[in-house]
């Protein structure tokens, strides 16, 4: 019997994202144990030629769909699922794709499952890896009613270095028009940050800090490393304690300095994904399960307002 | 205006899942405590800030779980909102999204709600697949990650700003009936008023019970198996007083040269 799957393609004025690839790459994963058909959907208004590697393409092209909604996605994803009839759709954890994937798991009456990391095959069966209770425990998920609609963290799957053959590309001219959402409008706010792009030792707070006064040892922490800057993660900047142009994580920066020091930060996926790429990792954090603790090559399991103190006097011990 | 916002209760961060004994769910020591989602304690916010601007709209809270719940949804009225409904369900396992967003909408059905809130996610959890659940199944529009609303009340329609990745922005206006599932930054939660923590004291919660057989209805996803989570580092944990672990760290950071 045929089994399908459908990933989602992430597009950017009617381009291809390379996050695509990482979903391809987990379509594969899947493809391999129920010899699927593998089908890429790109909503969009679509002017120039395009294929995808490893995979069929199903365009969707409509004016209407010359920019990102919710709504116009639905649709879309929808009129794809009529051609495709897919077990699986696969769509990229990203702004876009939390934004309408619940929605279209629910009018297709099937499952969906948010934030997948990873995918366990054992015998005929497979589940699907997320995080939860805090980021303190892996759930791995059964499935029930197909189709299944999953969103894939970005980098979980990370796309093959190689290059697969492109399948076939098929255009439907589709009349999709948004019609409870209109006036949509992209702007960038300035979020120029460059002293965190260039940074070799981040400092970061997290809710931990508990206050603002707290930032001034954050502040003496950083100033102990050359080329070194301050951060935040979501919870310090919602506080008012770092300006959001300062806040690492899926929503922010994304960054990779050779030390990051995380300070009350618990790891939430959300800020794992901006920091997992620095050199050394050094979390300093007094609940012992901390998530972040996971993603540390150093671990301190203390209260800050008593080890911060503690390292400085170190420091100036050194310096003397 | 009538608005409705769900929240969820959530345990502390800090404390400790315990891993059940079929590896199936985890649970809480019983002096474990619960608040609410910091998203949809945002989200309350944001309705009550819009009542304040609106006059004659209405706040209510709903939320589903055990009796455990109720001291979220008190708070929710601590903070102005004007009534509480409790779905009520003697269980801590796990409820799939997929369920809870057909017990609300079954909810919702008679409420004539001109604008439904809730947190972007829950803290604990992080689906976040309730609110846009809900949304469809009432078949109304739906934003997440909405860091600023406002209400067009005479056109019928609300105006929103959603945050993107990597901090960009898109707005846009909605057609009434609508969902937002609001992010975090987009508010300060207030503080309930004595006068507002006086009120709640009298106001009663409206509990609706559930039948767990209704839970079983619909076949969704199932947690097969929970372990503790693995690492990506190898890292170390240093031992020791705190002076100790700081001339270790100080040790470690110089010889790798970062000091």
């Amino acid at each position: 019997m045929s089994h399908s799957i459908m990933i989602m393609c992430e597009q950017s004025e009617g381009r291809i994202l390379a996050v695509t690839d990482e979903l391809i790459a987990c379509a594969t994963q899947i493809a391999d144990h129920y010899d699927s058909r593998l089908t890429a959907v790109l909503p969009g208004l679509i002017t120039e030629p395009c294929s995808i590697s490893g995979a069929d393409l199903l365009v969707i092209n409509s004016p209407g769909l010359a920019q990102y909604t919710c709504e116009g996605w639905e649709k879309a994803a929808l009129l794809a699922t009529e051609q495709i009839k897919p077990k699986i759709i696969i769509i990229a954890h990203t702004s876009t794709g939390y934004d309408y994937a619940p929605r279209l798991a629910a009018l297709l009456e099937g499952c969906c499952l948010t934030s997948v990391s990873g995918i366990e095959i054992t015998g005929d069966s497979i589940s699907y890896r997320r995080s939860g209770f805090h980021g303190k425990l892996d759930l791995l998920y059964g499935v029930g009613k197909a189709p299944l609609v999953i969103t894939v963290l970005p980098g979980a799957f990370p796309a093959p270095d190689w290059q697969a053959e492109p399948g076939i590309t098929r255009i439907i001219d589709a009349d999709i028009k948004p019609k409870l959402t209109s006036h949509v409008q992209f702007s960038i706010p300035d979020q120029s940050n460059t002293e965190l792009d260039h940074a070799e030792v981040i400092v970061a707070a997290g809710k931990g800090i508990g206050q603002a006064e707290n930032l001034l040892m954050i502040r003496d922490m950083a100033s102990c490393f050359k080329r070194s800057a301050i951060a935040g993660s979501r919870v310090a900047c919602d506080n008012g304690w770092i300006e959001y142009n300062a806040q690492v994580g899926l929503t922010g920066k994304k960054v990779s300095p050779l030390l990051y020091v995380a300070c009350g930060i618990s790891g939430s996926a959300q800020h794992i994904s901006g920091m997992k790429d620095s050199k050394t990792v050094v979390s300093i954090n007094r609940d012992p399960e901390a998530a972040i603790f996971r993603y540390s090559d150093i671990c301190i399991v203390e209260d800050l307002e008593k080890f911060i103190p503690a390292f400085l006097q170190e420091a100036k011990k050194h310096q003397s | 205006m009538r608005i409705l916002t769900c929240i969820k209760q959530v345990p502390d961060p800090e404390s400790r899942p315990m891993i059940n004994q079929e590896k199936t769910w985890a649970e809480y020591g019983e002096y474990t405590s619960y608040w609410i989602n910091r998203y949809d304690e945002h989200a309350v916010e944001e309705a009550l800030r819009i009542r304040e601007m609106i006059p004659g709209t209405t706040v209510d809270i709903v939320s589903i779980g055990p009796e455990r719940i109720k001291s979220a949804i008190r708070r929710c009225l601590e903070m102005g909102a004007d009534r509480g409904f409790h779905l009520f369900i003697d269980s801590e396992d796990y409820l799939s999204p997929s369920i809870k967003s057909r017990l609300i909408a079954e909810f919702c059905h008679d409420m004539k709600y001109d604008l439904i809130l809730t947190g972007v996610m829950s803290e604990d959890m992080m689906s976040g697949q309730t609110g846009p659940m809900l949304a469809a199944r009432l078949g109304i529009p739906s934003a997440t990650s909405v860091m600023k609303l406002s209400v067009n009340g005479l056109e019928g329609s609300i105006q929103v700003e959603r945050e993107l990745d990597s901090g960009h922005r898109c707005s846009m206006d909605l057609t009434l009936p609508a969902l937002v599932g609001v992010q975090s930054g987009i508010n300060r939660p207030r503080y309930p008023s004595l006068s507002n923590v006086m009120r709640a004291k009298n106001t009663e919660i409206i509990q609706i019970r559930l039948e767990n057989s209704l839970l079983k209805v619909v076949s969704c996803e199932t947690v097969e198996k929970i372990q503790e989570a693995g690492s990506d580092r190898a890292g170390i944990r240093l031992a020791g007083t705190t002076a100790e672990k700081a001339a270790v760290l100080w040790r470690m950071l110089r010889e790798k040269s970062l000091l």
